[in-house]
């Protein structure tokens, strides 16, 4: 489980807390409108107390209340149906995303480091500030960093929606406000009234909602007064009054609104609400008409001035016959049936309108007293008072009839009926007891004791009541009570007992199989868990959490999984592969709850684990459910880079497989609609490169003489035998000496050749370059429109400074029309269709025709990329429609340098320059074929052979020479006449050497 | 019925599942389980070192299938999955086919052109897996 924010006291504490119900007037209702607030909200931000409370329990010890927080709601507020609740769960979930680009927070589990990014809350502490709790808490918490606001946000909401059940009372109320206006006409008349009504709602047996925790429910008389408009004296007078009547313990005066509507308004108030109200929205759908309007309002006024003057109380859904609704009286409104339409358009919240104007800081001052008032001199007395009276009431019970009773019941053997439920309904669960059965006073007790804080004397009354409904074959109580003993042994300061972990299993067991409540289940599991989380038994909390998954929710299961993930990766010895596995399951949870954005969240942090290892099937479904969750989430990128991944590698996936793959790689790249993208899908591993290369083919007995060939391999004995022969003709031409600058020319570059300087390529004369193409798939891929890619850069070489001519120029991004614009200065070749068989292995000769002189730079191919399979009957629509323009870069790696001692201890790697080529001014060019060569020879035997020496180019060719490494061997016939005698000719053949043999 | 070997690192070096539409699930099962072999191994790493049992017995059940793990004393780890269906696969019967595999693991470590930590890529491995496959299934 991941790190809460809150700890685990705190969170169990705030599980539980005493529930007041608020029962307003009209005119009551309108002050508190004033600042856009209901009664119960107003309190809302103040209703935890800062101080401690103090009480005695029936032993006159005194107990302490630290801390503690009272909720208080509408009188009519009840919890969500049950669709209505899975809604909001999921809406409260979907909102809470964790933010985007917060520092990431990496965890080290073994070898492995996990970057789980959401909100840090330790990173937040500004170190030195409190440097020594800040150390003790990293230190404590070495593992456990990540913490999941959603989790929690669902945890809290769903805690505070469950419905009030019969077993329990912990959310049943205990007290009641009936708040009434100062500016009243009688305001004594109207707290008979609102007391009339609660009687009435309580115990008129009208509504089975709400539930009251004791039949006197205590009642707190507030007398409202609105200062900017109320008589003062007034409503002391009145006060004084009420003190005669209700004792000075039983009423309060609360004065607020010391600020007339919106006069101050510029000035900074706190807005202590705006993190409830949001929640309240959330978590409180069903609100009095007030708090409606509240919502209305801020989302636009026109809903929000019709009917809040009219209906200041009203239920926003249709009636329930448990609930008091409005047939009858005032305060309890009218149901304005045209609500429900409205409240259904209003969803999206806008620009808050400011809560609270009317108060000043004073008065903020005046709820949290009046809270405080309210806490310490009512209701802690009122339950110290009815603790008391149960005791007493068990006490004398146990004394007498406890052992008699259990003596009649044996004897009367099997019948085992409580007393007075012998008309019972027994359901699956075993018996119900009526709400003031005896059996229920103990865990009443035991209920009021956990409210405030008296751990120790609760879990005695647990375990009590527990045995009790555990004899009476009554399940859920007996669960219940379970349930509250562990908490309560869990909560008991300096920990007498360890946490009876077993206790919880039992009442998740009873409560799912027996009594088939699964949110009660749920209850208990989420406790559980992070009971079992604070003890670092992770492991049990993790099986906890997996038992609680089930069909009926996939947001339950999908949370609950996240969670149990997180328990994997903090155990001692972290289990890392358990964790991705289980936040796969969460991530496919997510997803079919709907919950996309948590869903491609689990799945990124899972592929963590899965990438690189080798586990090549599962990573492709990560990739691929990633690429899918993130194409419907509008984020193309990752799509793209999901997909890319699945068909990058040598995947393992049958041919089918693939092409669904590469379909939906390519839709969703189409949709994507950019044309830069790197498309890595064919692994190109050699270049080879040739500069003014011969467009030369041997046909018939003419035979082209040059070892210039793309077909040919390289060989590494024969190059510096030609390199050599070109030396000494060089020489010769010199008169003796070599000159320095004296390069061997090189026509055919490839990976093994000296590739350091750039190569020359003479302008108006073809450069091939040559690409390899490999299909890593099972399926064939169709290339179409191949080209390469170039930047070039004019210069002009007759211009001794070198000078460059022009703007780099690249077909990069060109259109079409600009491509046949550029065709003037560099026509590329286009190679139409190209097709790869299945794993296929092959090369692409590219052909580029320089117009100008200038620096060439090859920079990649670019292609449009199908799949292969797109028939000619569909034509090119289909064609259009499956096919995305790509793009390889050629980026050609040096040779390894080796040189020197540094070269030789990192790696470094040389420059290669074989597709950079220079293009030179127009040269002559020189074609030779030799006619009746013959292959093969007697020894002495002399042939005649011609050569045919054309010079294609526009340029004249002069001073041609012939070398040869053996001379001997040739000797110009007669009919040379026509050749001039200075003929300079570099016959490289290797025919000589089968000459030589 | 799934056979895993992994190598050290928990880099897959041979994987081989009949039938073969279950596939990903398998591979999911048997990654999942590497946790539970670490764990095994980490446990009782010192006290087991004497005894050379490799064997790791079951390492957990799901509702389908069992897993079984093995490692060696160079941490290559085998495992295996079989239906829960299938009675006629007791212990013993696991751990010799685990010595088996180990077996014929070993005569592919032991070729000169097998590079270690590549994917195994042997006919006569194959065959011995093949043969192992059909009796667990």
């Amino acid at each position: 489980m991941a790190q809460c924010v809150q700890s685990v006291q705190e969170f169990i504490q705030d599980s539980f807390v005493p529930m007041v119900a608020v029962l307003c007037s009209e005119d009551a209702e309108r002050v508190t409108r004033k600042n856009s607030l209901s009664f119960p909200e107003l309190l809302r931000p103040f209703c935890r107390l800062t101080s401690e409370g103090h009480l005695r329990d029936p032993n006159n010890q005194v107990v302490v209340v630290k801390g503690l927080r009272i909720s208080v709601t509408g009188i009519n507020t009840r919890p969500p149906q049950t669709p209505e609740m899975h809604r909001l769960l999921s809406q409260a979930v979907s909102v809470c995303q964790p933010p985007e680009g917060s520092p990431a927070n990496v965890i080290t589990a073994g070898d492995y480091d996990l970057n789980i990014s959401d909100r840090t809350v330790k990173a937040s502490v500004p170190w030195y500030s409190d440097w020594k709790e800040t150390l003790t808490q990293l230190s404590s918490s070495k593992y456990y960093t990540a913490t999941t606001p959603w989790f929690e946000t669902y945890r809290e909401n769903f805690l505070q929606s469950m419905p009030a059940s019969e077993h329990e009372f912990l959310n049943h109320y205990l007290a009641c406000m009936l708040v009434v206006s100062s500016c009243e006409a009688v305001p004594t008349e109207q707290f008979l009234k609102l007391s009339q009504e609660q009687h009435r709602i309580q115990h008129s047996g009208e509504y089975t909602h709400p539930k009251w925790f004791i039949p006197n429910t205590l009642k707190y008389y507030v007398l409202l007064h609105d200062i900017s408009e109320g008589d003062e004296q007034r409503a002391d007078s009145v006060y004084e009054d009420m003190k005669q009547r209700y004792g000075t313990q039983g009423c309060y005066l609360l004065k607020i609104n010391s600020r007339s509507g919106s006069t101050g308004a510029d000035e900074q108030m706190p807005d202590p609400w705006s993190q409830y109200l949001h929640k309240t929205s959330i978590h409180n759908p069903v609100k009095s008409a007030v708090s409606n309007a509240v919502e209305n309002n801020i989302d636009g006024p026109l809903v929000f001035a019709d009917d809040n003057e009219t209906h200041p109380l009203q239920l926003d859904q249709p009636t329930d016959a448990g609930y008091p609704s409005n047939n009858a009286s005032q305060s309890v409104n009218n149901v304005d049936m045209t609500r429900p339409q409205k409240q259904a358009s209003v969803t999206s919240h806008t620009t808050p309108t400011p809560r609270g104007t009317c108060l000043t800081l004073n008065d903020h001052d005046h709820i949290r007293q009046f809270i405080q008032e309210f806490t310490f001199r009512g209701l802690l007395p009122h339950i110290e008072k009815n603790i008391r009276q149960l005791n007493d009431q068990l006490v004398s019970r146990k004394g007498l009839s406890r052992s008699l009773f259990s003596a009649t019941k044996k004897l009367f053997g099997g019948g085992k009926v409580p007393e007075k439920s012998i008309a019972e309904l027994k359901n699956t669960a075993g018996l119900l007891y009526p709400s003031e059965a005896p059996e229920l006073q103990i865990r009443k007790m035991a209920d009021l004791c956990f409210l405030v804080q008296h751990y120790e004397l609760a879990y005695n009354c647990y375990h009590t009541a527990k045995k009790d409904f555990l004899s009476d074959q009554a399940m859920l109580y007996a669960a219940g009570a379970l349930e509250m003993a562990a908490v309560a042994a869990f909560l008991q300061s300096g920990a007498p007992r360890p946490y009876p972990a077993h206790y919880m299993d039992t009442a998740i067991q009873t409560y799912r199989d027996v009594c088939k409540n699964m949110l009660l289940a749920e209850r208990c599991c989420l406790l559980s868990a992070e009971i079992l989380k604070s003890q670092t038994k992770y492991s049990d909390a993790a099986t906890l959490l997996i038992k609680m998954t089930s069909e009926d929710s996939d947001l339950r299961s999908a949370l609950l999984l996240e969670q149990a993930a997180h328990c994997f990766i903090n155990m001692r010895g972290p289990m890392v592969r358990k964790f991705a596995f289980h936040m796969i399951l969460a991530g496919h949870r997510f997803s079919k709850a709907g919950q996309k954005r948590h869903a491609l969240r689990c799945y990124c942090q899972a592929l963590q684990v899965y990438k690189g290892k080798g586990w090549a099937l599962a990573e492709d479904h990560i990739n691929f459910t990633i690429g899918r969750q993130s194409f419907t989430l509008r984020q193309p990128d990752n799509a793209v880079a999901a997909f890319r991944h699945i068909l990058i590698n040598d995947s393992k996936q049958s041919a089918v497989q693939q092409t669904a793959f590469l379909r939906e790689y390519l839709y969703v790249y189409k949709v994507r609609n950019t044309h830069r993208l790197l498309l890595r899908l064919t692994g190109m591993y050699s270049t080879s490169c040739i500069m003014e290369a011969l467009t030369l083919f041997s046909t018939g007995e003419k035979q082209a003489a040059t070892h210039v060939s793309l077909d040919q391999e390289f060989d590494r004995d024969l190059s510096p035998l030609w390199r050599e022969l070109e030396e000494r003709v060089v020489a010769v031409v010199n008169r003796g000496a070599v000159p320095i600058t004296f390069q061997p020319s090189q026509c055919c570059l490839n990976s093994q050749t000296d590739n350091l300087r750039y190569p020359l390529a003479v302008v108006e004369e073809p450069i091939i370059v040559e690409v390899v193409f490999r299909n890593p798939l099972k399926i064939p891929l169709a290339l179409s429109a191949l080209c390469l890619l170039w930047k070039f850069t004019p210069k002009d070489f007759s211009d001794p400074q070198g000078n460059t001519a022009g703007e780099t120029i690249t077909n990069e991004k060109a259109s079409l029309k600009e491509t046949m614009a550029l065709n003037d200065i560099i026509d590329t070749q286009v190679i139409p269709e190209f097709t790869i068989s299945p794993e296929e292995t092959k090369v692409a000769r590219l052909k580029l025709l320089p117009h100008k002189t200038g620096e060439l730079h090859v920079l990649g191919v670019v292609y449009n990329l199908g799949t292969g399979e797109v028939d000619n009957s569909e034509g090119s629509l289909a064609e259009d429609l499956m096919c995305v323009r790509g793009q390889q870069n050629l980026e050609i790696q040096g040779p390894r340098l080796n040189m020197t001692k540094e070269e030789k201890t990192s790696v470094t790697y040389g420059p290669d320059h074989r597709l950079d080529p220079i293009i030179t001014p127009l040269m002559p060019l020189l074609e030779v074929f030799f006619i009746n060569f013959p292959t093969g020879l007697l020894c002495g035997e002399i042939r005649k052979a011609w050569v045919e020496f054309v010079n294609v180019s526009a340029v004249p060719l002069t001073g041609l020479r012939v070398a040869s490494t053996h001379p001997e061997f040739f000797t110009f016939g007669s009919a040379a006449s026509d050749l001039t005698p200075c003929i300079l000719l570099l016959i490289h053949l290797f025919s000589f050497c089968i000459l030589r043999n | 019925a799934e056979i895993c070997i992994t190598s050290m690192d928990n880099y897959p070096l041979y994987i081989r599942s009949i039938p073969t539409q279950g596939e990903l699930k398998f591979h999911y099962t048997v990654h999942t389980s590497l946790d539970v072999v670490e764990e095994k191994i980490s446990g009782v790493g010192k006290a087991l070192a004497d005894q050379r049992e490799l064997y790791l017995g079951l390492l957990y059940p799901t509702e389908d299938y069992k897993v079984y793990g093995y490692v060696t004393n160079s941490k290559v780890k085998f495992v295996i999955v079989v239906d829960s269906s299938n009675t006629s696969l007791r212990d013993n019967e696991i751990r010799s086919m685990f010595r088996k595999l180990h077996n014929s693991f070993t005569d592919v470590m032991c070729n000169p052109f097998y590079n270690p930590g590549d994917p195994i890529q042997s006919k006569a491995f194959d065959s011995i897996v093949s043969t192992m496959m059909v009796q667990a299934c």
